[in-house]
């Protein structure tokens, strides 16, 4: 339970309903999508960048940790309020501030749904370019903190590549805005620094985005494959064949049979892989291009290609997709998700090796994977209630980011590190790297207040007295 | 010599051998920054030996900058000392160059139009095409975020950088990113360094992510005798489904400079439009006859720019204000960034400029993206200081309201002890402040040129 002294202070910044201190609300906010859960001490929702910096100055003040929260999807445990404190609930700062098409920026508040954004620019002929998966239910300010990326980041780019300023609550609760609608503001580029830093620079309670027309044409092909290296070949081909698809999306068996058990897509059950392909831009030659595509996949051993004659088929075929990670849990009652990242080319070597992870540990392991992007998601999957599929499945979770390090690879492409991955952060940073990173750290956040216990590893000097 | 400079000298020449340490005004003139001569150019041949001379220089507490092909030395307030120069251009070296997987790294004194010649012959680019290619080193473009016309479509630096290795001013080496898109393992540290002019390390090695060729490539160039006409045409082109590479604006003085390059005749005071496109022969040829029509009918003249002519007519519209001013000490170029839609309004407050001081203003502006760049040269009549400091900081506030920045990408030093070369640093000025002496406590990187004096 909170101290009482700082959720009198709570309400009095943002009103008593807005402040959650009882046991079964705080155990609603201690876990996210990933795996832990730590209970806070209070969890408190904002309306306005004003309440934001309030809230923080009270942590400040008592010396507690705060914690933002938006759609609660994260995947490594970034929203999870590791060493208690407060969790501040962005979920109410979800307004469209503004919609600016002649500079081709758009303003928000974290709070609202990456999808919503979407939706309300498609009418006006614009869109924004990141598209996470999860964009129904992930807030635009949750794509901020953690560098979100989705199926369109071999073409667009991630998050960071969108978002050109941001008005922050730094831990201290000063209130800063970075960059804007204007292009290479002068100075250190403290905007892009900020995306990524997953909730541990502060919280950003505006943002300002660039958007973009709407594609004039799009095409969407499915190709279905009797092997995954056939299926990876394919994606090879296309990018030597000079073509960018905006999408190259792919999943397994396991996630084929599972999405067609809860989605009804068409996708055929005994297929080993099927490639989600999406070309867009001016439509002049997207037939030429889904006919080079078609023919570049049937030559690389694909069974069969279907391209989506209308939007309904088009959104037959996303329905896949995006509905894979709710569809697998059909299949077991908990799943870890890998987020490792390769040279798109060493995608198959990389995948049988996943299975023989899958085999030595027993855990069955089925795939989703950005092949455009080299991003890959083995779900392993298990039953949470087993300790001991619990233990096998974070080694084999390591095991996997170790394949993925060993190719050139990282350990994390879109998920973030959070609670999850801080171990692994080792793979890929020497100790000098991971020290200039804790002094970023440090110059944002001197206490330590701003989502503490989160990115980085035990200390080398720390582990050697143990 | 001052006395612990002959210490340095002999240590440094000790890590990269004596041939590699230059010392005396005859052989360091050349590396003045802004008229200031540094005592010693040193020139290491590996990121080891760079990481060495920045750890002794650091040690001896010797004020240091790094130099690739000298191409932005003018971006900056004049240092208010430079002991070493540590120049790069040994590193030049590709590190890895990956065609399937459209990824190179190389070290940071290579040349970005040698690099363009290596990926080439792979069918592969780095769509950044910042002027002066040919000298400038992938550190500086980096360093010092350079960019070009190509912005348009492709972005900058940040956009296709995926890791670097950086050498701290204590002399620590570390490695940021990776050769993967999409890589979120700790913080994005590569931001920390673009665009930070060498003020919190040395960039020895980067990483980019890289484009297939395309296929075809052509431009258009509209010719139109009002300024309305142009800004018109450039709204209309922004609002269609038309995905050109780049489109600038050139104002009358710049058509006029441009004209022979290209082999045609301005008329007395027309502004221009230049368009280029890639892509696949279809989406090519579509945009080049949309283009051509949208200038038509916007009032313009259309000169076209087919296949085989536009690399060369880029290349003379990217490197036009370089061209027309790198000799010549007295130049004036100025960078406003402002919103797209006020591009416009800005490019013709920047004329205006030209007109109340007397000085001959050439603008190109690339129009999609907000960036305008104004060359101011002398004119006939001496111009008093005190009026083109007022001019200038009379540009700044106009682009300030129009919330955005104006930068002096080259001055003469005496003028930019008037005007800051970068303008009132933002509110987040203090977190800066506090990065740089966090990594560089004793100020010894690039001192005293950056935002705010960092």
């Amino acid at each position: 339970m909170a101290n009482k002294a700082l959720v009198l202070e709570l309400r009095q910044i943002v009103g008593r309903a807005n402040v959650l201190d009882n046991m079964v609300n705080l155990q609603l906010y201690q876990y996210d999508a990933y795996l832990e859960e730590h209970r806070p001490d209070a969890v408190v929702f904002v309306h306005s960048t004003e309440e934001v910096a309030q809230v923080v100055q009270a942590c400040n003040r008592h010396g507690l940790p705060f914690v933002p929260r938006g759609g609660g999807t994260n995947l490594s445990g970034g929203t999870i309020p590791f060493e208690g404190g407060v969790v501040i609930e962005m979920i109410h700062m979800n307004q469209l501030l503004e919609v600016d098409c002649s500079n081709l920026r758009a303003r928000v508040q974290p709070g609202l749904f990456n999808l919503e954004l979407g939706n309300a620019l498609a009418p006006l002929g614009y869109q924004f370019l990141p598209d996470p998966a999860s964009q129904k239910a992930a807030t635009l300010g949750g794509n901020v903190a953690e560098n979100s990326g989705g199926p369109h980041c071999f073409k667009y780019g991630v998050t960071t590549n969108h978002v050109l300023g941001l008005t922050v609550v730094l831990p201290d609760g000063q209130v800063v805005k970075l960059g804007g609608k204007a292009a290479d503001p002068p100075g250190y580029d403290l905007t892009g620094l900020f995306v990524g830093s997953e909730g541990t620079f502060g919280i950003c309670t505006e943002v300002v985005v660039k958007i973009v027309r709407l594609a004039e044409g799009v095409k969407t092909l499915l190709a279905i494959y009797d092997s995954i290296e056939a299926g990876s070949e394919s994606v090879s081909a296309i990018v030597a064949a000079g073509m960018v698809p905006a999408t190259l999306e792919m999943m397994d068996q396991l996630v084929i049979q599972a999405v067609e058990a809860s989605l009804h897509c068409g996708l055929p059950l005994d297929c080993a892989t099927v490639l989600l392909i999406e070309v867009d831009g001016l439509k002049d030659d997207l037939e030429l291009q889904a006919k080079a595509i078609e023919d570049l996949c049937m030559a690389h051993g694909a069974r069969e290609v279907r391209v989506a004659k209308d939007d309904a088929e088009r959104a037959l075929l996303w329905a896949g997709r995006r509905g894979a990670f709710g569809a697998v849990a059909r299949l077991a009652p908990s799943f870890l998700v890998c987020d490792g990242t390769v040279p798109r080319t060493t995608l198959p070597q990389v995948l049988r090796k996943v299975a023989e992870v899958g085999r030595k540990y027993d855990l069955r392991i089925p795939n989703v994977f950005h092949a455009g992007d080299g991003n890959l998601h083995p779900l392993i999957l298990f039953d949470w209630r087993d300790a001991d599929q619990k233990a096998r499945v974070l080694k084999a979770g390591m095991e996997i980011l170790e394949l993925c390090v060993a190719v050139g690879g990282t350990i994390s492409g879109e998920h973030g590190v959070g609670l999850e991955k801080m171990e692994a952060m080792r793979l890929v940073l020497s100790e000098a790297d991971l020290r200039s990173q804790r002094r970023v750290k440090q110059v944002f956040d001197p206490r330590n207040l701003a989502n503490p216990g989160k990115i980085f590893p035990v200390p080398e000097e720390v582990l050697c007295a143990r | 010599m001052h006395a612990d400079l002959g210490i340095l000298r002999g240590q440094l020449e000790a890590i990269v051998g004596g041939a590699q340490v230059a010392a005396g005004i005859d052989q360091t003139a050349l590396f003045a920054v802004d008229g200031v001569i540094p005592e010693l150019v040193v020139r290491p041949g590996t990121q080891e030996e760079v990481a060495q001379v920045v750890a002794t220089c650091y040690a001896a507490g010797a004020a240091m900058l790094p130099w690739g092909g000298g191409t932005a030395m003018g971006l900056g307030n004049p240092p208010p000392r430079v002991e070493v120069m540590i120049h790069l251009d040994r590193l030049d070296r590709i590190v890895e160059w990956d065609p399937a997987n459209l990824c190179v790294t190389a070290e940071a004194g290579l040349r970005l139009g040698a690099l363009q010649e290596i990926l080439a012959r792979d069918k592969a680019i780095l769509p950044l095409d910042p002027p002066a290619s040919h000298r400038l080193t992938l550190g500086g473009l980096v360093a010092a975020n350079q960019s070009g016309p190509g912005r348009l479509l492709y972005g900058t630096v940040r956009d296709w950088l995926l890791g670097m290795r950086v050498v701290l001013p204590d002399g620590e080496r570390i490695h940021c990113g990776g050769r993967v898109i999409k890589n979120v393992s700790g913080y994005d540290m590569n931001k920390l360094f673009i665009r930070s002019l060498g003020t919190l390390g040395i960039v020895t090695e980067v990483t980019f992510k890289l484009l297939p060729m395309p296929t075809v490539r052509a431009g258009v160039m509209g010719l139109f005798p009002e300024l309305t006409q142009a800004w018109t045409a450039v709204k209309q082109a922004l609002e269609s489904f038309l995905l050109p590479e780049a489109l600038d604006f050139l104002n009358p003085a710049a058509v006029t400079l441009l004209a022979p390059a290209l082999g045609f005749q301005a008329t007395a005071g027309s502004c221009g439009l230049a368009v280029a496109l890639a892509g696949s022969p279809e989406t090519v040829e579509r945009q080049v006859h949309d283009f051509t029509a949208l200038f038509r009918d916007g009032g313009g003249t259309v000169i076209p720019l087919p296949t085989e002519r536009t690399s060369q007519a880029w290349e003379a519209i990217r490197n036009l204000l370089e061209r027309a001013s790198a000799s010549n000490p007295a130049r004036i170029l100025c960078k406003i960034a402002v919103p797209i839609g006020r591009t416009g309004d800005l490019v013709a407050a920047a004329g205006r400029v030209g007109q109340n001081c007397g000085l001959q203003a050439t603008v190109v502006a690339h129009a999609g993206s907000g960036v305008i760049w104004a060359l101011y040269l002398p004119g006939s009549e001496v111009v008093p200081e005190e009026r083109v400091v007022q001019a200038l900081e009379g540009l700044r506030g106009k682009a300030v309201v129009a919330e955005g920045t104006l930068v002096l990408q080259n001055a003469p030093p005496a003028l930019k002890r008037r005007v800051d070369a970068w303008g009132a640093p933002g509110d987040g000025f203090d977190v800066m402040r506090r990065l740089k002496l966090e990594f560089d406590p004793r100020g010894l990187c690039n001192p005293g040129r950056f935002v705010g004096g960092i």
